[in-house]
């Protein structure tokens, strides 16, 4: 009971400074222009042999493979996506059809690679540090209630905002889309589960699931690594005192991250960085992860040792310091 | 038993010693001064009452509790305002009066109850953001009152008010301890504010306590007669037969005597014809007692 109005309070002030409202603009906005790129798409296709289409584009990823002008990581993602082309070939599917349940699923692969982990950062970076800044934290821990409570009431919500936002993402895909795009074809058949061990590319571990069940599998995969996101983001926002720091260090971590895996994958100790493993739902539907020996398990399981090192440091730091001015 | 006791309290940072073996003890119905000048250690004792920072030594015990062991129990005990007033100021008054009843699981009627107190139930639904400084010090006393603490503990309550700001203050602080029994802690680095204020008060400096007493016994040991005379020669002849300590500053004598044997040296001085235009008295300020009691020379 009293834990539940420590969780309202902080709802009240996450929703009363706003950021869940631009965070719910700007997917909306996104979404938009998604959806008129995929209508148009969708008008060119009609006139389109996409047979032919796919195989100019699985002859022009293998001739730039060809020219041998890219680092190890790209020709490894590259190779796998010739394989996965010419599996939709080979059984007659069109891959690029656009419809609006098609696009709810791949919003978990395109946003949950850079813009949802983004989104959650700005959601809670500076959830502490903001009460730290405005004066206000002299007043939160002077209060009745434990400090690890406090903190808990924090990550709860954070986790809970997290969870929503996903799924106000999924939402938001789906009606921008399904007025412009077919609304229907939930149960249409998805291949995933493509493998490469070192060159062979194996098909024999390809799973065809109805697309609601793989859209669960891969929003479920996203959900996990946004909580990751969101208890990294609690751990900047006790450790920093400005909400800009905190907000910053987080953004520079994902997007430098992110750049650093793509650039240099030669340096293997990147795969140890939690922004290897955040593409979770990326990695299920098949794309190669930037690092040998990034197995599913091996993601899942960096994820959560990230998570529960960021909450250590932040609990540690957080019950134990002294407040001064 | 007192509602609020500080044992020995420390506090080392490095090798500065901030505040340094402070102790008072804080009892019902009475308004506590904690006067120092900036930097004297006040917020980092008064931050140390409410469990913000962890003594390098000593204990604090509020209503029978030990903060360390007891922190929920001791904090129930306890309204505060630490520094400034710094509440939600994306939210409202009502909202922030809210959130903190919340987390102290009290009513709602407790809201419009404190509203009331401090005069601020017309403003409730305003934004924080565009009170003034002074409704905001209200609200932050509002906020103190929730849960109906037995201890209010509040830093520089008159910062950034005008004198009505103030004196509404002071009327509603001696009116909580007096009327409800309330033990209230007030610091201020102004001497003539916690005069008025407060019945007891204590002195820190340097981390230290100086002096503690009743405002009464430090007000008056501490005060200086100021006379104003005709003859400047023939007075001062007068007071050294008398065997008076003075100093003289143009046509004015200074002397510390007590209250009571003021009447006889004012005749006295009235009686020989030097010409007493005024006897009053002449408090010492504050940066004069510190540097008396530091050791430092005093002034005049």
């Amino acid at each position: 009971m009293h834990f539940i109005g420590l969780i309202q309070n902080e709802t009240l002030k996450l929703l009363r400074r706003r950021r869940f409202a631009i965070v719910v603009a700007i997917m909306f906005v996104i979404m938009l222009l998604v959806s008129y790129s995929q209508y148009r798409q969708l008008r060119d296709l009609k006139n389109q042999n996409w047979r032919a289409e796919l195989q100019e584009r699985i002859a022009r990823t293998e001739n730039r493979l060809r020219r041998g002008r890219v680092n190890e990581s790209w020709a490894r993602s590259m190779r796998a996506e010739v394989r996965r082309l010419q599996f939709y070939l080979d059984r007659g599917i069109n891959p690029e059809q656009p419809t609006a349940p098609l696009v709810v699923r791949t919003f978990a692969n395109a946003a949950g690679f850079l813009l949802l982990p983004l989104l959650i950062a700005v959601l809670g970076s500076d959830i502490v540090s903001a009460e730290n800044a405005e004066g206000t934290d002299k007043l939160l821990l002077t209060r009745p209630v434990r400090r690890w409570k406090i903190l808990t009431a924090k990550l709860v919500t954070l986790w809970l905002f997290a969870s929503l936002t996903l799924f106000v993402g999924a939402v938001v895909s789906y009606l921008v889309t399904a007025p412009v795009l077919p609304a229907h074809g939930w149960d249409a058949p998805t291949f995933n589960g493509f493998q490469f061990s070192g060159d062979a590319f194996r098909v024999d571990a390809v799973r065809q699931l109805p697309l609601w069940q793989d859209a669960l599998i891969a929003y479920g995969l996203e959900w996990y690594a946004l909580l990751t996101v969101a208890s990294i983001a609690l751990m900047l926002s006790v450790i920093f005192k400005s909400s800009a720091a905190s907000i910053g260090t987080m953004l520079a971590s994902l997007i430098g991250g992110t750049i650093l895996t793509r650039i240099s994958p030669d340096w293997t100790a990147g795969k140890y960085l939690f922004v290897s493993a955040l593409p979770l739902p990326d990695y299920y539907t098949g794309q190669a992860p930037p690092y040998e020996g990034m197995s599913m398990t091996f993601c899942i399981l960096l994820l959560g040792a990230w998570a529960i090192g960021a909450l250590t440091v932040a609990y540690g730091l957080f019950t134990k310091r002294d407040v001064f001015g | 038993m007192e509602a609020l006791a500080a044992k020995h309290l420390s506090k080392v940072i490095g090798d500065r010693t901030i505040v340094d073996d402070v102790s008072f003890d804080l009892r019902p119905g009475e308004v506590f001064g904690f006067l120092g000048p900036n930097g004297a250690g006040k917020t980092t004792t008064i931050r140390m009452l409410v469990g913000l920072i962890k003594p390098t030594r000593g204990t604090v015990t509020v209503c029978g509790y030990d903060l360390r062991r007891n922190f929920e129990k001791a904090l129930r005990c306890i309204g505060c305002i630490v520094e400034n007033p710094d509440l939600y100021r994306f939210m409202s008054g009502r909202e922030n009066l809210e959130h903190f009843s919340r987390m102290l699981s009290v009513p709602r009627s407790e809201i419009e109850r404190v509203a009331e107190l401090v005069n601020l139930a017309h403003r409730l639904d305003q934004r924080v953001g565009t009170y003034s400084l002074g409704m905001r010090q209200r609200l932050g006393i509002a906020q103190a009152m929730l849960g109906q603490p037995r201890v209010l503990i509040l830093d520089e309550p008159a910062n950034g008010l005008d004198p009505a700001g103030i004196r509404e203050i002071r009327e509603l602080l001696r009116g909580l301890a007096a009327e409800r029994g309330m033990a209230v802690f007030v610091s201020s680095h102004l001497l003539a504010e916690i005069e008025l204020t407060a019945d007891r008060v204590a002195i820190i400096h340097k981390g230290r306590i100086l002096r503690s007493g009743t405002v009464r016994e430090l007000i008056s040991s501490n005060r200086v007669m100021e006379l104003r005379v005709g003859d400047v020669e023939r007075a001062s002849s007068i007071l050294r037969e008398k065997e008076v300590a003075f100093t003289t500053q143009d046509d004015l004598l200074l002397t510390a005597i007590d209250e009571a044997d003021a009447p006889p040296l004012i005749a006295a001085l009235a009686g020989s014809g030097v010409g007493v235009f005024h006897a009053r008295p002449r408090v010492q300020s504050l940066e004069e007692m510190f540097l008396e009691a530091t050791g430092g020379e005093t002034v005049d």
